[in-house]
């Protein structure tokens, strides 16, 4: 019994290896004149793909990448250390960039032309980091199902007229403790606290899924409005599934506080690593991430803003209309998330 | 010509290498409870001289964390061997319309990976989905948790009943004891300590699940580790979380051992089986209870990413073929690793001892820790071998190494059980006449236990190499540059909530898994001591 099962397995287990070796991937053969830059990315689009294709089609720099979630690569260049293969490290959130620099991960540079393209709010004064696109924490809603008079402000999630009818994925999600630890900041852990406490109240279901599944729930009525980042829903709209597309002409956007502090908006951004072997290269590709071609990259394949000006955006885009934006300094987003996470558990909002 | 035979040989003594003999096991062991163990003691002592985060309610946090772990095991792990059993117990001793289809068709779900099942649950039967009834919350993720898993009880129940000796059976229906009776009094009890090493390795992918739990918002120890780690910026909290999971892993093991003593099941059987002709209703229920069985676990999540794949801009699938080989790369190179790393736990462990106990305890812990924990404990020492100068970054090479070291740690206790299964058709008969014979134990491993208990072999080398197939945080922590696997791509686009280009990888992994996972059921349905 055994031989035949086992060689009859091993065939099949085996035949694979036979196509490894044809296929194996030999990037220091192509790797040849001008050298590669190593991209440590907690950031996951085929934008960034694209961009980076661009980018070694213009230059000759080959970019080898490493995704993952932000804070793991973090762990992982902490063990790293000077060993660290790490050219260039980027986040998808600006709590990212302030823990990446607290760990002394990052490198200052100099560089004019990012210091000329990023405005002086989105970038470290040092140089240690830069921001490169901007996404929006805004409010959707169940056309028809309430009022958006109701829902013009964060804090109205909290109101007691909004009781039962509020969806939200869980408080671990990093755009959620981005938005905490704005209003943590912003207006103090006493109040920020009392506003957790009293969204979780207003909760239809506990936290679950992502920020599309709240919008899901949100066109099938299981509540009337949740807090999504803005590109989700433009997604939606253009998906090659005709039921999200459904799903997405029964929901609406609101950016909220417009007259107030404005809409929490979150950046990714990167910066050189501490250890890069690879800095002029480092410096070339955030450099391309700040250019005009690579800006409008942002929103043609991921709908998100650029933060470089004049850059064009999409028709989609362009519907949302103007927004205010709340213009807190980046850095409170990371030194308060700690803290915003506590708070939020303290408030039930699991 | 005997008697001429017998002086031609000079008189056998032991193996010469002098005190390997006694002392090669216990040294075996002790590198294999060193290998399962290491990275995670290694996060550990990290997190020990970490210093603590503020934040008084930690108590608090891990009473949530520990009770909301338990009641997922208890609602998904409880379904999960009910259904196992109950499954095992029809397919192997009735006879029912389609029976030998579902004898391999109820094993699929273990080709999709917890958190695959959860998006494709999420689609179906989320808001918005084709289902009327939505599978949500943290029942939602018990919910997932019994139909992904409930096939490591079938498998191991099924095998069970299939090499119980029918002269019991029969005695038991001689004394007028009807299926049912012969079912609770005879066939469970003979099939506990099966029954009970599938549901451990169920109840421990429970508590290590993170993808399934974190999607249905369930508050779960990994979870946990993960909210106190990185959202909390606490390690220290999170390695309490981490320490309770390894330490009630080892402690379940332990009980389980004690209880089993040194009671012998599972007598071989020599002839065929006669399976129970249920009548016609009965036969009809049986089909249709598997049939939904089935459905639920494998064909309608396969049928959705099916159909969201086909929805995917073309080209997608072309796209995946490199995530497609090192998947198969690492599957087959760490899965031989790991096995390895089993084979050395299995026999450990059947040699009994304290080295033995060291090691089947240390593989259970690695089990039953979140993977990214184990990475975590990985990262730690090659910081260590870095600092003494040995090893340089994490490039290449080297973090396939520790890549393949984690998956080692982390499913050699999936390995081991097989293998350790396997081990008991070694009789203390044979393994007496291999003695008496002079043959020593490393000899007696090599010539004689190995060759018996290859079947047990075969089937862990199938488990790890689906288990690795399947694995998500490790991966993701360690690989190297431009080295995707289908698990790392299909955890891309669902974490972006890009979930119709989620679904060609996940499709992917579940093909790929298919066959080894079917050959793996095919093994174990053989497996009569008397078989062909």
């Amino acid at each position: 019994m055994i031989p035949k099962t086992v060689l009859r397995a091993a065939m099949a287990l085996l035949a694979p290896l036979a196509l490894l070796a044809c296929n194996a991937p030999t990037p220091s053969v192509k790797a040849a004149a001008k050298g590669v830059v190593n991209v440590y990315s907690g950031r996951h689009y085929d934008a960034d793909e694209a961009i980076y294709r661009d980018f070694t089609a213009k230059t000759g720099i080959e970019v080898r990448q490493l995704q993952a979630p932000g804070d793991e690569l973090i762990e992982r260049m902490k063990a790293e250390g000077a060993a660290s293969p790490a050219d260039v490290a980027i986040t998808a959130d600006a709590g990212g960039l302030w823990r990446l620099q607290q760990a002394g991960l990052l490198q200052p540079i100099r560089s004019a032309v990012l210091e000329a393209a990023i405005p002086a709010r989105l970038r470290d004064p040092g140089g240690a980091w830069f921001a490169f696109s901007k996404r929006s924490r805004v409010i959707v809603y169940q056309k028809g199902g309430v009022d958006p008079a109701l829902i013009q402000t964060y804090d109205s999630l909290a109101a007691p007229a909004l009781k039962g009818k509020v969806c939200a994925r869980s408080s671990t999600n990093v755009y959620n403790l981005s938005l905490m630890a704005a209003r943590i900041a912003r207006y103090g852990p006493e109040k920020a606290l009392a506003w957790a406490k009293g969204v979780a109240h207003n909760f239809a279901r506990d936290p679950q899924g992502a920020d599309i599944d709240q919008i899901r729930a949100v066109a099938a009525g299981e509540c009337k409005a949740a807090l999504v980042n803005h590109y989700y829903l433009i997604r939606m709209a253009a998906s090659p599934d005709p039921s999200d597309r459904a799903t997405a002409a029964k929901v609406g956007l609101i950016f909220p506080d417009q007259n107030g502090a404005g809409a929490h908006v979150n950046y990714s951004g990167g910066g050189v690593a501490a250890h890069a072997q690879n800095k002029a290269n480092a410096i070339a590709l955030l450099e391309y991430l700040a250019s005009p071609e690579a800006q409008a990259l942002f929103p043609k394949l991921n709908e998100e803003f650029p933060v470089v000006a004049g850059v064009p955006l999409t028709p989609q885009l362009q519907a949302l209309g103007q927004f205010k934006e709340d213009d807190l300094p980046l850095a409170a987003m990371g030194e308060h998330q700690p803290q915003a996470q506590a708070l939020f558990d303290r408030a039930g909002w699991r | 010509m005997a008697i001429e035979a017998l002086s031609a040989t000079p008189p056998r003594a032991p193996p010469t290498p002098l005190r390997l003999g006694v002392w090669g096991p216990q040294v075996l062991a002790a590198l294999a409870t060193f290998a399962c163990a290491a990275p995670a003691a290694a996060v550990m002592i990290q997190a020990l001289i970490a210093p603590r985060a503020g934040g008084g309610d930690a108590g608090r946090f891990w009473i949530d964390s520990v009770a909301g772990t338990l009641a997922l095991m208890i609602a998904g792990g409880g379904v999960a061997i009910a259904l196992g059993i109950a499954a095992a117990w029809l397919v192997a001793m009735c006879r029912f319309p389609g029976r030998p289809i579902f004898e391999w068709l109820l094993v699929l779900p273990l080709a999709l990976p917890v958190y695959v099942l959860a998006y494709a649950y999420g689609g179906i039967a989320g808001p918005g989905g084709p289902s009327p009834l939505r599978v949500a919350g943290p029942s939602g993720a018990a919910f997932v948790y019994a139909l992904g898993l409930y096939p490591y009880i079938y498998l191991a129940a099924r095998a069970a009943f299939v090499s119980q000796s029918a002269c019991v059976l029969e005695a038991a229906r001689t004394l007028g004891a009807r299926p049912w009776r012969a079912f609770w009094a005879v066939a469970l009890p003979a099939a506990r300590p099966a029954i009970v090493a599938g549901a451990a390795l169920a109840l421990m992918e429970i508590a290590a699940d993170y993808g399934a739990a974190s999607y249905y918002g369930a508050t779960t120890i990994t979870t946990g580790v993960f909210r106190a780690w990185f959202s909390r910026g606490d390690p220290a909290l999170a390695m309490q979380l981490a320490a309770t999971l390894l330490i009630a892993a080892a402690l379940a093991l332990a009980a389980e051992r004690r209880a089993r003593g040194r009671a012998a099941y599972g007598a071989a059987r020599w002839r065929a089986l006669p399976r129970y002709r249920l009548p016609l209703l009965a036969a009809l229920g049986a089909a249709l209870s598997c049939g939904l069985l089935a459905a639920l676990g494998a064909i309608l999540p396969l049928a959705w990413l099916a159909r969201s794949a086909l929805l995917a801009p073309p080209g997608a699938i072309a796209a995946l073929a490199p995530a497609l080989s090192h998947s198969l790369m690492l599957a087959i190179g760490g899965g031989g690793a790991t096995l390895l790393l089993s084979a050395i736990v299995a026999l450990a462990a059947r040699a009994g001892g304290r080295a033995g106990q060291a090691a089947l305890l240390a593989a259970a812990s690695g089990y039953a820790a979140p993977g990214a924990v184990i990475a975590l404990g990985a990262l730690a020492i090659a910081a260590s071998l870095r600092g003494l100068g040995l090893i340089g970054g994490l490039t290449g090479a080297v973090a396939i190494a520790a890549l393949i070291w984690t998956y080692a740690a982390r499913f050699a206790a999936a390995g081991a059980q097989p293998i350790e299964a396997g081990l008991t058709r070694i009789t203390p008969a044979i393994s007496g006449a291999a003695k008496t014979l002079g043959a020593g134990a490393f000899r007696r491993a090599l010539a004689v236990e190995l060759p018996l208990a290859a079947p047990g072999a075969f089937a862990a080398a199938l488990i790890v190499f689906v288990e690795i197939l399947k694995e998500l945080p490790a991966t993701l922590i360690l690989r190297p540059f431009d080295f995707d696997t289908l698990a790392v791509k299909a955890n891309e686009y669902a974490s972006d909530d890009r979930l119709i280009q989620a679904a060609a990888p996940s499709l992917l992994i579940a093909l790929v898994g298919v066959l080894p996972i079917v050959l793996l059921s095919r093994g174990l349905s053989r497996a009569r001591a008397g078989g062909p």
